[in-house]
């Protein structure tokens, strides 16, 4: 475990749908130079917590507190002006503006930033995403693996302090999947957290130093990955599926 | 040579103001009203090309506009510019409350509000006749005492322009880039650090403003207005012409307020079947040229003296694959 | 104020709430199968009121047969249309399906409305009554039209609900509503239950036309309040949900005849009677966008 700087933590938070409790009192806290990988059955509210976190979903009960400030009512845009960022479960870009674009618009919501810095700091993303011969392209055109990568990309353009990757291996080509964890693996050596969600176990465990188990809405394990994989609670839940 | 067609727009334009006198003075008129439209048109398209939200009340902001600059002119006898500055302050604020109000709906129920509201604006507007005259007509002072319409055609074009300039600095800087991640993806947009709600409102506020000066305009050319004028059939008459034009661009938007316009006077010989034909047309670039007719011609426009243009434009399409399984 | 007038009132005003019923009714059941606003549905209703009048007139058919067979011209029609201009909405390449949904009504509605003035002539047009005379309540009167519109209406919304709930057909369609993959491996053909709902809705739409022409008489934008009104009641009611469609065309019927009744201004009281029913539905929209049974899916309680 990374003994940095609290960057985001959530303090028993709450989110009810109908009648379904999605998160029922999480308590989950990330600290600067943390690699966690959030894991657990469908349905267990892994998405339902990182959008609380992010600022997507405004939470029943419980606070989220961003680099000490409280996040109440706050909208996700200002997360990620405070380097918070994330991507989506199913790649949400834009779709019929170009790669370049795509990431021009989190690069110009940076204050004090400028178009040609901007545009720099795109093409340099795209160099270290492998993605810069498409950069004219309709991000629609990409293909599934190109998406995902890019939204990674969108994520770096808001130089961001903590990272919550929400299913980025789903359905993404092996090769194309290895460039993924090497890359988040080079982000994370270069200083950035990251929380990873994701079903796929094996490259779960090579992106995780912290492991977080959450199960019908509860954070059932947390700690190094030797621990969690053999602890009862967290065999139980799966066994349960 | 890069931007060469701005080179020929210009030329036009300069062309365009150098020979208005030789117009007949009906064709002057239409020339007018078509560039009305185009303000309409253009500042349309930005809410619903742009940003993605489909508002019918565009028309009612006109109508707001330029019911609240004739009055003002009539009840406090000020100078004309001032009343139409009023008008446009009055709807940029009153749009912004729309946006703001408008902010958790999306497509159709955006649209079926704002059809609600530029309802009930009409519907005041046409009771409230001791105010406004109704039906009858309000009588608004005229800019210009002239018998000649020559001085409203100046006026118009340089309305025209100073909305385009505007409205295409505004696209085409970084808030360009935000309004289109909203219409593309308001989540993604958000999670991209863009301010959705701010910039909705922004929007409505600001192409409510263009859509108030375009009426104040209006009030004072003509001389008269009446309730109609924010009413169903031209809010139509408006969509029409800029998605038959292509919605999601300024020059196409314009073009098409232009040409429908332009149209429908050389086709008044055939009365009626006008509409219904537009509508046909309408009806088959939806089904069949959704981007609109004019897009096309403007991008090989664009690319004039620009060969490898072409050939970038083409490229965006190329779709990609992941290696196999 | 007497008993005898305010029971005029309530009448006129169900009579008027029933006819808003099945024109909402239409909406609804379009937008929960094809999931989409039709924009284009007050001139269905306008063109069932023309196709009845001409039925009559021209053929010398009775005026109830007539309503018949307008809705099975109506429904026809709506078929073609549906086949012509919505299919791209069920393919997967075509984006942005609500904006396309909304253009392609709103400009068919456009075409309609104007057609209709080049085809019918601008002025107002009567059709023969389906039932001459009036009946006399104490010293007030109804027309024999207006209980004849409200009961058919009612007849055929029950007809509606039966199909509805009690037959294959019915159930099916409640099915495509709510999955379409999953109605797709029961063997249903989604595609066909596309045309098939918008001819309803037309057809209903037509239903409501026919009957109130000759009570209103009939005109080439008489279908423009009326589309709002649906709009108005689909929302109230919650887009998708049949039964919050009929009571809230019920409700919003009687409250716009209420309003005009007792409006302390006489002259401004009918001009008001809509505004009225337009600021009901932006609150509505601002407080709860889904309106108050709102599903997505159509709900055949």
């Amino acid at each position: 475990m990374s003994g940095g700087a609290e960057l985001v933590r959530g303090a028993a938070l709450i989110k009810r749908f109908g009648g379904i409790v999605a998160n029922d009192a999480v308590e989950f806290a990330v600290v600067a130079g943390d690699l966690v990988g959030l894991i657990g059955p469908n349905g267990s509210g892994k998405t339902t917590l990182i959008n609380m976190l992010t600022g997507h979903l405004a939470p029943d009960g419980g606070d989220v507190v961003v680099r000490g400030r409280e996040m109440t009512d706050q909208p996700a845009h200002v997360y990620a002006a405070m380097g918070v960022a994330r991507t989506f479960q199913l790649t949400q870009l834009f779709g019929r503006m170009t790669v370049l674009e795509n990431l021009l618009v989190p690069g110009l919501t940076r204050p004090h930033s400028t178009w040609q810095v901007a545009e720099r700091r795109a093409r340099d993303t795209l160099d270290f995403l492998k993605l810069a011969h498409l950069e004219q392209l309709h991000a629609k055109n990409l293909s599934g693996g190109q998406q995902k990568l890019l939204e990674l990309g969108r994520c770096l353009m808001l130089e961001p302090a903590i990272l919550f990757l929400d299913e980025p291996f789903a359905g993404v080509h092996p090769r194309l999947r290895d460039e993924l964890i090497e890359r988040i693996l080079e982000l994370h050596k270069a200083g950035r957290t990251f929380v990873v969600v994701d079903h796929d176990m094996e490259s779960i465990l090579r992106v995780s130093q912290r492991l977080v188990v959450m199960a019908r809405g509860r954070k059932i394990a947390d700690g190094p990955p030797p621990e969690v994989r053999t602890d009862q609670a967290v065999l139980a839940a799966y066994a349960g599926l | 040579m890069r931007g060469f067609h701005v080179y020929i727009l210009l030329a036009t334009a300069a062309l365009a103001l150098v020979f208005a006198d030789r117009l007949s003075s009906y064709w002057m008129h239409v020339a007018i009203i078509a560039m009305f439209y185009g303000i309409l048109a253009s500042s349309w398209s930005l809410l619903a090309g742009y940003v993605g939200l489909f508002s019918l009340g565009h028309m009612a902001f006109a109508s707001i506009g330029g019911y609240a600059s004739g009055l003002l002119v009539q009840w406090y006898g000020i100078p004309i510019p001032l009343g139409m500055a009023a008008g446009v302050a009055l709807c940029c604020a009153l749009g912004g409350l729309i946006g703001w109000v408008c902010l958790r709906m999306s497509g159709p129920y955006l649209a079926i509000f704002t059809l609600g509201f530029a309802e009930i604006v009409r519907i005041i507007l046409a009771t409230e006749d001791d105010i406004t005259s109704g039906m009858a007509g309000l009588h608004v002072q005229r800019l210009f005492d002239t018998p000649s319409r020559l001085p409203y055609f100046y006026t118009a074009f340089a309305l025209l322009a100073v909305s385009l300039l505007l409205l295409g600095g505004m696209v085409r800087s970084r808030w360009g880039l935000f309004l289109r991640a909203i219409r593309e993806d308001e989540q993604a947009a958000s999670a991209s650090g863009v301010a959705v709600a701010r910039f909705r409102i922004l929007a409505f506020a600001i192409a409510s403003g263009f859509a108030g000066l375009a009426g104040g305009f209006y009030g004072h050319y003509i001389g008269i207005l009446t309730p109609s004028l924010g009413g169903l059939d031209l809010m139509a008459l408006l969509v029409v012409m800029t998605v038959i034009g292509g919605m999601e661009r300024l020059p196409t938007a314009v073009g098409g307020a232009f040409v429908v316009e332009f149209l429908l006077e050389v086709l008044r010989g055939y009365g009626q079947w006008r509409l219904p034909l537009f509508g046909i047309v309408l009806l088959l670039t939806m089904r069949f040229a959704r981007n609109g007719l004019l897009t096309p011609l403007w991008l090989k426009f664009v690319q004039l003296g620009e060969p490898q243009a072409a050939a970038a434009i083409a490229a965006r399409d190329v779709p990609q694959k992941d290696p196999a399984q | 104020m007497s008993w005898d007038y305010l029971f005029v009132q309530v009448a006129n005003g169900a009579v008027i709430g029933i006819i808003y019923a099945l024109i909402a009714v239409g909406v609804t059941l379009i937008f929960s199968i094809l999931k989409i606003v039709n924009f284009a549905h007050g001139d269905l209703y306008m063109l069932g009121g023309y196709c009845a009048y001409y039925i009559i007139t021209l053929l010398g058919i009775p005026p109830l047969a007539a309503m018949f067979l307008s809705m099975a011209a109506i429904f026809v029609l709506a078929i073609i249309l549906e086949r012509l201009l919505l299919t791209p909405l069920y393919d997967d390449a075509t984006e942005r399906k609500d904006e396309y949904g909304l253009i392609v009504t709103f400009g068919l509605a456009f075409f309609l409305r104007n057609a209709a003035v080049m085809a019918f002539g601008p002025y107002p047009l009567k059709p023969p009554s389906f039932i001459p005379g009036v009946q006399q309540l104490g010293g007030l009167t109804v027309t024999n039209d207006r209980l004849f519109a409200g009961g058919v209406g009612i007849v055929l919304i029950l007809a509606l609900l039966y199909f509805m709930h009690r037959t294959i057909w019915g159930q099916a369609l409640d099915a495509v509503s709510q999955s379409r993959e999953s109605a797709a491996i029961v063997g249903i053909n989604a595609q066909r239950f596309n045309s098939f709902a918008f001819g309803i809705g037309a057809a209903l739409a037509a239903a409501a036309g026919a009957l109130i022409a000759p009570i209103f008489s009939l005109a080439p934008d008489m279908g423009v309040l009326p589309n709002i009104h649906a709009f108005v009641i689909v929302i109230l009611g919650g887009m998708g949900s049949v039964l919050g469609s009929i009571l809230a065309g019920l409700l919003l019927g009687e409250a716009e005849n209420l309003f005009t009744a007792f409006f302390p201004d006489p002259t401004r009281a009918l001009a008001y009677t809509n505004a009225f029913g337009l600021l009901v539905l932006m609150i509505v929209l601002v407080l709860r966008p889904q309106g108050f049974f709102g599903r997505r899916h159509l709900r055949m309680e």
